[in-house]
């Protein structure tokens, strides 16, 4: 024990297995090696296929609709009817916004004023950095939130581009400062400590079938920051179908996602304001 | 010697007050909710999260010098690797106890455990630190049964003995989990597609660098303040002057790297990082910027850790590694706060407020210093009581078992 080379010289004389691996073992090892991976890799999937309720980003194109939304910048005039019809259907605390307007001075000729929901991104960033997958893609490709998952890390507020994401600092225990003028809770409030964020009323999107409605035409199956808009600004729909108002809307006007050079292909399209107009 | 021995109970009673307060304010964070701090949907990660990274930057010491002394087979620095090891199961701990404040459902911790997302930095991360964490609680552990209170339990002693021959093997695995999350640490804000002062793909290499140059030195720091309160040796200054000397080497190499990425990371316009970088040079942070992450925590404490062996001062050593701490800690502040003084798109705007300043409140701090007071007092009545941290009274050294 007094050096290095003392224990090893000792562990040489005593080990038995110092001899070299004849061509059988070997074979037998890199064998033994190869089904364990093969096995390992099996287990793993296994493991993720239990694991992993919520359909992953990775899944491939959408089936079914593919929900969008239109807001035009021309004929948005700021009324934050929408905001407060937000925060009155999804109950919503006091400033605690899922839908804001913002104004924009500097991007157009013109001053514009720009209503921001959740984009629904195609790749959330949201999405792929939630350690608990407490966000996910829906079957549908929306990106909704399991409330008692989350564990209020609060990653994905960091991550999201478009700063959608709100958290829950305090009970939300006081009077909704939108109802009842601007519309009726629909969906129970979130507890303290969780994140949320704007889902495109899908509550009314997930009762559309059954009631036989279309989301987009029919006002029940259409998210109410839709329904209010008093100009038509913002309108829904299944991107799929040309008769939908979304559809409509897109045609022969040029159209803009937010910060497209990051890739995240938004469910949100901005109409650009013409020049012709006021 | 009996003056020191006072000083030695005042410090204790100091820590316990910080303690007490700093559990109280934890229970009202808890029963009222994150509202109590200053952190918003701007500036959604503050203070605790530098606590967490800090605490696992200065605990890297542990893995590193693990791996010197028992994969490399440098046995001669086995006595620093004990200190290590205690200071990096205490700055997981404390990492661990920052984490559980923060997160809005701390009853929730375990979920990370059950629903993977194998997408996720912060999973990562937390499967890592978990594991690492229990590596750690396995090394600690031979050196707390080695005290003669446990000597009535002969089965744990043995235990104990057993798990010492796995040594090296649990140096492997803790530097595999340490390369792991410690870089992935860097990456959870490097992946931040969204926010151009961070999404850069040199965050998990600055991050593993500077992390594995400062935890030794923070060990070695700490060591020559406990021996100073003993006024007897614990490590031999010689291995003290060593591993300052690489530590200040890989500081080194840190500041060449991060001299060149920054460099390179400033050509052309990107929205949002050029702003970022002017408040950190010339702007809001710059003069924390430059005098404690360049020149005092960068330049003059690699000069001191490295010069310090060739000139045998244990002062330069003491200030070298002291101010290596601090650059690491600022770097840490300055990583997660510097995206939020930038509005996520400027041009069109996409959120309300665009961005806010942020001060850590009262309540925020307090629980930091209250953290800090537990691993000190971890700290200090391990290295006062622990047979590995007083070689006279100790049971005799126990060898290399290879």
């Amino acid at each position: 024990m007094s050096t290095d080379q003392a224990t090893d010289t000792s562990q040489e004389t005593q080990t038995p297995n110092t001899r070299p691996m004849t061509r059988r073992e070997f074979l037998l090892l890199i064998g033994g090696l190869g089904v364990g991976v093969v096995a390992a890799d099996q287990i793993w999937r296994w493991f993720m296929a239990i694991n992993d309720p919520h359909a992953q980003a990775e899944h491939g194109p959408v089936e079914g609709p593919y929900w969008a939304m239109a807001i035009d910048l021309q004929t948005c005039i700021g009324c934050e009817r929408c905001v407060h019809a937000c925060q009155a259907t999804n109950d919503t605390a006091e400033g605690h916004l899922w839908n804001v307007l913002l104004q924009d001075d500097e991007t157009f000729s013109k001053p514009v004023f720009i209503t921001r929901p959740c984009m629904h991104c195609e790749h959330a960033p949201c999405v792929d950095v939630c350690p608990v997958q407490a966000t996910y893609h829906r079957e549908d490709g929306l990106v909704a939130m399991d409330y008692d998952r989350c564990i209020g890390c609060r990653y994905c507020m960091v991550a999201c581009p478009y700063g959608v994401r709100v958290f829950n600092w305090e009970d939300n225990a006081g009077e909704n400062p939108s109802a009842p003028t601007w519309g009726t809770p629909e969906i129970p409030r979130r507890p303290r400590g969780v994140v949320e964020k704007c889902t495109f009323c899908a509550h009314r999107l997930d009762a559309a079938e059954e009631r036989g409605l279309t989301p987009g035409k029919d006002r029940a199956a259409t998210p109410a920051c839709c329904n209010i808009c008093p100009t038509e600004a913002r309108v829904f729909g299944d991107l799929k179908d040309p008769d939908s108002p979304v559809s409509k809307a897109l045609q022969g006007r040029q159209a803009v996602v937010l910060r497209s050079e990051l890739g995240t292909n938004p469910r949100v399209f901005y109409l650009l304001p013409t020049e012709d107009e006021v | 010697m009996l003056r020191r021995g006072n000083l030695f109970w005042i410090w204790i009673a100091a820590l316990v007050v910080m303690i007490a307060i700093g559990l109280y304010t934890a229970f009202t964070i808890f029963s009222q909710g994150l509202a109590v701090t200053n952190m918003s949907d701007a500036v959604p990660w503050g203070v605790w999260i530098v606590l967490d990274l800090s605490c696992i930057g200065l605990g890297a010491g542990a893995f590193t010098i693990s791996a010197i002394t028992y994969i490399l087979g440098r046995k001669q620095y086995q006595s620093l690797a004990r200190v290590a090891v205690f200071v990096g199961l205490l700055g997981y701990s404390g990492a661990l106890m920052a984490l559980i404040m923060d997160i809005g459902r701390p009853d929730r911790f375990w979920h990370g455990w059950v629903y993977w997302n194998n997408h996720s930095m912060l999973w990562e991360v937390t499967m890592c630190i978990t594991l690492y964490f229990s590596v750690l609680l396995l090394e600690v552990f031979p050196l707390v049964v080695e005290h003669p209170f446990f000597n009535r339990w002969g089965w744990l002693q043995n235990l104990a003995h057993r798990i010492h021959h796995f040594a090296p093997i649990l140096a492997i695995i803790g530097l595999c989990l340490s390369l792991l999350h410690q870089s992935s640490l860097g990456a959870t804000y490097g992946v931040v597609i969204g926010r151009s002062a961070l999404w850069r793909s040199t965050m998990p290499l600055l991050f593993i660098v500077s992390a594995a140059a400062v935890g030794m030195a923070f060990t070695v720091h700490l060591t020559l303040i406990v021996q100073w309160f003993k006024q007897k040796e614990i490590v031999p200054t010689s291995v003290l002057f060593e591993i300052g000397q690489i530590a200040g080497g890989v500081l080194l190499f840190y500041l060449y790297m991060r001299f060149w990425d920054t460099t390179a990371g400033t050509y052309g316009y990107v929205p949002g990082r050029s702003e970022a970088e002017n408040v950190l040079i010339n702007g809001e942070f710059a003069v924390n910027f430059w005098a404690w992450e360049m020149i005092l925590g960068g330049v003059v404490a690699a000069a001191l850790l490295i010069r310090a062996r060739m000139t045998q001062s244990v002062s330069a050593l003491l200030v070298g590694s002291g101010l290596a701490m601090a650059g690491l800690v600022v770097n840490r502040w300055h990583t997660t706060l510097l995206a939020f003084t930038q509005p996520l798109s400027e041009n069109p705007p996409v959120t309300l407020p665009a961005a806010a300043p942020y001060t850590p409140a009262l309540t925020e701090w307090l629980t930091v210093l209250g953290v800090i007071s537990i691993l000190a007092l971890l700290f200090s009545l391990g290295m006062r009581f622990l047979p590995a941290y007083n070689p006279q009274s100790a049971i005799p050294e126990v060898e290399a078992h290879a």
